[in-house]
């Protein structure tokens, strides 16, 4: 079964800095994803500058297929020298992980990552590797759907230091309530913010350090295919169709028009229902073999809407009760958010005689420009978003 | 049985289908022609520059909005609906 990692991670930064000291790099490439977390010494500028060089080179050079050894020699050899300190330093943790599952797991000073296995802590074996004089410890280990891998940076441990805690909320401690805290259900970006928003308050909102957590949840790749309007030739609408029907994953239809030659090339029943959960989107329908379908722009737009404020940096509290509403514009943007983790577009280009009447608030270049938005938007989360046009 | 089918499509939707659903939806109700009236919703119809489409017995209904939606309601649906159950 082939793997999609869930990856998100959030900082604080040090009380009264604009920059932050640590930094987070993710890669997605065809076969793998590789992450890395990088903590430069000190904070505010320097710190910035020494954790974006570490990561940045460490991603591009282990993506483009170098060794770990190289990596690690060149950033030795590159990092500036602070002036202070007269060393060169920034810690980082390097996540590779294959489509099969197995892990790549390398640590240089930073807090060791934790893994949960079934819901369960589940200890790593790590191997020491010296590299240029560092002491790297480097692990390889399988996972499956459902299993979750967290790392994050030292401000983490230190929380609190000297003001609420003498000595800092201290690793295991960390561990603990991440345990007590966790379920099944709950995304990478949850459990990150869930995390930090308890640094922030034993800091008393005035963190000591840069403080990074940086979660990973492994799913079931599951693909969703979503046909948006008709071919511009109708010759396609066959092809079109059979892209979309012997896809794999979710199938998706958007719009009336569509659903109807969806419904004619598989001689499926097209069934609208009358029932609106919300007056201002139209209904959806059903069809058999396709998972979910509704109209087409007007819904797109307000999808769009929902995507936007649930991918909105600023949103602290991630509201899941305004995902489970029954219109289609919130059942769109729950498929497309929650249960796929890739999106397949599949986009027709005729023109809808009717969007040409004066009164219609809705152009061929509206929807086009729509998808463009979405797919934006998606990639944002992570997700890879591919458009073809009919 | 008399079928009335609305269009819900964009076009549609923006001149206000869910009012005609809902008037339709009540006057059936109202005369208890829940047994022989059957309400359908229905995506584009290609009729989108004659008003709202309707479509009674698939004979196309033109220029139905939601002002006139009682009037069509009586002039179009409840002589049918009332031959039906005088018929049976």
């Amino acid at each position: 079964m082939e793997l999609f990692v869930d990856a998100a991670y959030e900082s604080l930064n040090h009380y009264g800095e604009e920059l932050c000291g640590d930094k987070v790099e993710f890669v997605r490439q065809d076969d793998s994803f590789l992450a890395v977390l990088a903590d430069g010494l000190g904070s505010g500028v320097k710190a910035n500058i020494l954790s974006t060089l570490t990561s940045k080179i460490i991603a591009t050079m282990l993506s483009e297929g170098a060794t770990l050894t190289e990596a690690v020699e060149t950033i030795a050899s590159t990092l500036p020298v602070c002036s202070e300190r007269g060393l060169a330093y920034s810690t980082f943790t390097i996540v590779r992980v294959s489509r099969q599952g197995k892990v790549y797991l390398a640590e240089f000073d930073n807090p060791s990552a934790i893994l949960y296995v079934d819901n369960l802590l589940e200890p790593i074996q790590r191997t020491e590797r010296e590299i240029g004089g560092k002491t790297i410890y480097t692990s390889e280990f399988s996972v499956k759907a459902g299993d979750l891998l967290m790392c994050f940076s030292d401000g983490v441990v230190h929380a609190g230091v000297g003001r609420l805690l003498d000595l800092g909320w201290q690793y295991d401690n960390i561990v603990n309530y991440v345990s007590e805290n966790v379920t099944p259900q709950m995304s990478a970006r949850e459990i990150t913010r869930r995390l930090l928003s308890a640094v922030n308050t034993l800091y008393m909102q005035k963190p000591g350090d840069d403080s990074t957590v940086c979660s990973f949840r492994f799913k079931a790749n599951r693909p969703a295919s979503i046909m948006v309007g008709p071919p511009v030739n109708p010759a396609l609408d066959v092809t079109a169709v059979n892209k979309l029907m012997y896809s794999k994953g979710l199938k998706v239809v958007c719009g009336g028009t569509t659903s109807q030659i969806v419904s004619k090339v598989t001689g499926k029943e097209l069934t609208v229902h009358l029932d609106y959960d919300n007056p201002a989107i139209p209904p959806t329908a059903t069809l058999a073999g396709i998972d979910l379908v509704t109209e087409g722009v007007l819904t797109l737009g307000k999808c769009l809407e929902i995507v936007k404020t649930m991918t909105a940096s600023d949103e602290k509290q991630l509201d899941h009760f305004s995902l489970n509403k029954k219109d289609g514009a919130t059942r769109l943007a729950k498929l497309l958010l929650e249960e796929c983790t890739e999106v397949h577009f599949l986009v027709g280009r005729a023109l809808n005689p009717a969007h040409q009447n004066p009164g219609m608030p809705v152009s061929l270049g509206l929807k086009l420009n729509l998808i463009k938005e979405l797919s934006a938007e998606l990639e944002k989360t992570g997700k890879k978003v591919t458009v073809e046009y009919f | 049985m008399v079928e009335v089918s609305v269009c819900v499509g964009s076009s549609c939707h923006m001149k206000g289908s869910y009012q005609v659903i809902k008037t339709f939806t009540e006057l059936i109700k109202a005369n208890g022609l829940e047994d022989t009236v059957h309400l359908k919703a229905s995506f584009c119809m290609g009729r989108c520059l004659s008003g709202i489409a309707v479509t009674v017995n698939d004979q196309p209904v033109e220029n139905v909005g939601f002002v006139n939606a009682e009037q069509v309601f009586y002039e179009k649906i409840f002589p049918l609906a009332q031959g039906e159950t005088a018929g049976a």
